[in-house]
């Protein structure tokens, strides 16, 4: 058994069941994230492991026991919050201690872990501050030294890094890593934001409507997504019409060309069958490299202009084919009008159940 | 001076005008005790008295009582009906408005009805009754604006994510609810304590019906019978309110964290 454990978890609001049957086993030390649209349930299913919702159906099971109906006092989680929740009457060192002191920890106890805890993100010297008197990521940090004071046995983040600016958002989550790594703590993220849950994770759960859609390393979440949902709400991706040719040969036609994709891909898909194939951006490529034996051609519609990445998008048989070229300021990107060729392999082709 | 400024101006000036005109006047009248010439006399004469020591000290306590209470009654309210009972807020917001249209005399007589010697519960039987009476009345008649300063102060807050944020740190309602929460509406229960005590000291109709010794009737009293003591008696009491509004922004001031906070 996995030491936190969710078990045909639902959740319903009167009549709205905003989380169906939720599956999902934890191991001791994981960092999970939990990524999804607004609305999707992620953050409802962390209140209730927390214990801020009861579950309408289904078992919580932390280290082996049953958290169902236990107070969200008694279960011994920490909790960090998106709108940081310190205690606007209490200092740095009184927000942190305070858990401790709920707890009946003795004097001497409770100064060195607050030391300790602060010393950990760093902000020992401010110590003396009330939560106004800092910026929004000291602040998230003393929460999350707050939420760690007690070893809580499991860390939940609720979009921790939502409220904070792009540049802190980056230092702020490798350094949540980096301490989750340290203590080796069971840590839940929820977010939005497929960045972060792609960075941090060992694993991440996409949701949509309620359901798990897909639970998987970053890695595979990315380049093996499981439905349409996950392939379009992780990364960009070209989502394309194809049809088979040929199941035997794992044969698809797409854009009036054929091509050989790996027969794993097709995932059953019979001759003539409609399929949706999907394309990362930046498996195709202007220039034809060894690898690409697939080449389409189609005008281009646009060219942004994104940093380190030029994004050009064209339209190819009318299908819109997005593809990446990195940013070279000596080498001219497509005009908007012109047509040009776009290679890829084959293999990079993943075909999106329908 | 553009003419907006100048109406902007004149306005201020009627607006003083019409407050301090009166308050200057009473001031004179009371230093005119003595023939001739200004002096304190009206004030020695308020402050030797007996009678303004015992039912100041009485209204002052009573209002001591009905703010403690009070508070106890109004800041978990406020914050059950924030935290858990939303949809209850329009029924709460008028129950305690009620205070503001229905007379203090029509309360005391329904207290008086529903209380008297032959109820089921006679509580003017006993000077403790009559007292818990009076500290009920001074409760009702405070309800609107103790109720309206707790609540504005829970507004800047966040009371669901700290509350939240307490019980995962393993605390229980009653320290989230004095460690948590009350110290962050300090400042509306102290504003809602000092319109309260204000309510209090210089209430008449409650404490007059009940049969109290406290500082409204007695004010009354004098005013009926004495020249010069009324106006002074008056100038007292506008001090203690002013006293109470600047301890009001000193204590919002000085209150840790939270007024930063704001």
């Amino acid at each position: 058994m996995s030491y936190l454990e969710l078990s045909h978890v639902q959740k319903s609001f009167g009549i709205v069941k905003v989380v169906h049957d939720f599956n999902m086993s934890i191991e001791e030390g994981e960092f999970v994230s939990f990524l999804g649209p607004s609305g999707c349930g992620k953050t409802t299913v962390l209140r209730m492991i927390a214990g801020f919702e009861s579950v309408t159906g289904g078992t919580i099971t932390i280290g082996g026991v049953n958290q169902n109906g236990l107070k969200p006092n008694k279960r011994n989680i920490g909790m960090v919050f998106q709108a940081y929740a310190l205690f606007p009457n209490m200092t740095v060192a009184e927000n942190v201690a305070f858990g401790l002191k709920v707890a009946g920890a003795s004097k001497a106890e409770i100064d060195a872990r607050v030391k300790e805890m602060l010393d950990l993100i760093h902000l020992g010297h401010l110590a003396d501050r009330y939560p106004y008197q800092m910026s929004g990521g000291q602040q998230q940090r003393v929460a999350l030294a707050r939420a760690l004071a007690n070893k809580p046995k499991v860390l939940l983040l609720d979009e921790p890094l939502s409220a904070l600016d792009a540049k802190i958002r980056v230092s702020l989550r490798e350094e949540i890593r980096l301490i989750q790594r340290k203590l080796g703590i069971t840590t839940i993220f929820v977010t939005h934001d497929q960045e972060e849950a792609l960075s941090i994770s060992d694993r991440i759960v996409v949701m949509n409507a309620g359901i798990a859609d897909q639970i998987g390393t970053p890695s595979d979440i990315y380049n093996k997504p499981s439905t349409r949902f996950v392939a379009g709400f992780v990364g960009t991706l070209n989502i394309l019409e194809a049809k088979v040719e040929n199941p035997d040969a794992a044969t698809v036609r797409f854009a009036g060309r054929n091509m050989t994709i790996p027969p794993a891909n097709l995932n059953g898909a019979g001759n003539g069958a409609s399929i949706t194939v999907a394309l990362r951006p930046e498996a195709l490529s202007l220039s034809k490299t060894p690898s690409s034996d697939v080449a389409i051609e189609g005008r281009v519609v646009s060219v942004n202009f994104l940093g380190s990445v030029i994004r050009t998008r064209m339209d190819v048989g009318g299908q819109q084919v997005s593809f990446d070229m990195f940013n070279n300021p000596g080498l001219q990107p497509p005009q908007i009008g012109e047509i040009a060729t776009a290679h890829f392999n084959a293999s990079d082709v993943l075909v999106i159940p329908n | 001076m553009t003419a907006k400024k100048f109406w902007s101006w004149f306005a201020v000036f009627v607006a003083a005008f019409y407050f301090i005109v009166p308050l200057l006047a009473t001031l004179e009248f009371s230093m005119r005790m003595r023939r001739g010439t200004y002096s304190f006399d009206a004030y020695r004469s308020v402050f030797a008295d007996q009678r303004f020591v015992s039912t100041f000290s009485y209204s002052v306590v009573m209002a001591l009582i009905t703010i403690a209470i009070g508070a106890l009654l109004i800041v978990p309210t406020a914050y059950w009906v924030r935290l858990r009972m939303p949809y209850l807020r329009p029924v709460v917001e008028f129950v305690t408005l009620l205070p503001l249209v229905v007379p203090a005399i029509v309360i005391i007589f329904g207290y008086l009805r529903l209380y008297n010697s032959s109820s089921w519960l006679p509580l003017t039987n006993t000077e403790t009754g009559s007292n818990a009476l009076l500290v009920f009345g001074f409760m009702t008649m405070s309800l609107p604006y103790m109720y309206r300063a707790v609540d504005t102060a829970m507004r800047t807050i966040d009371v669901a994510v700290l509350t939240e944020a307490a019980e995962s740190l393993g605390a229980s309602w009653p320290t989230i609810l004095f460690r948590c929460i009350f110290p962050n509406v300090l400042t509306g229960v102290l504003s809602g304590a000092f319109i309260t005590f204000a309510i209090a000291v210089g209430e008449f109709t409650m404490p007059s019906l009940l049969n109290r010794p406290a500082f409204g009737p007695y004010l009354a009293l004098i005013g009926a019978n004495k020249a010069y003591e009324p106006p002074a008696l008056a100038m007292i009491a506008f001090a203690m309110t002013w006293v109470s509004i600047i301890l009001i922004n000193i204590t919002t001031r000085l209150q840790k964290g939270a007024a930063g906070a704001r």
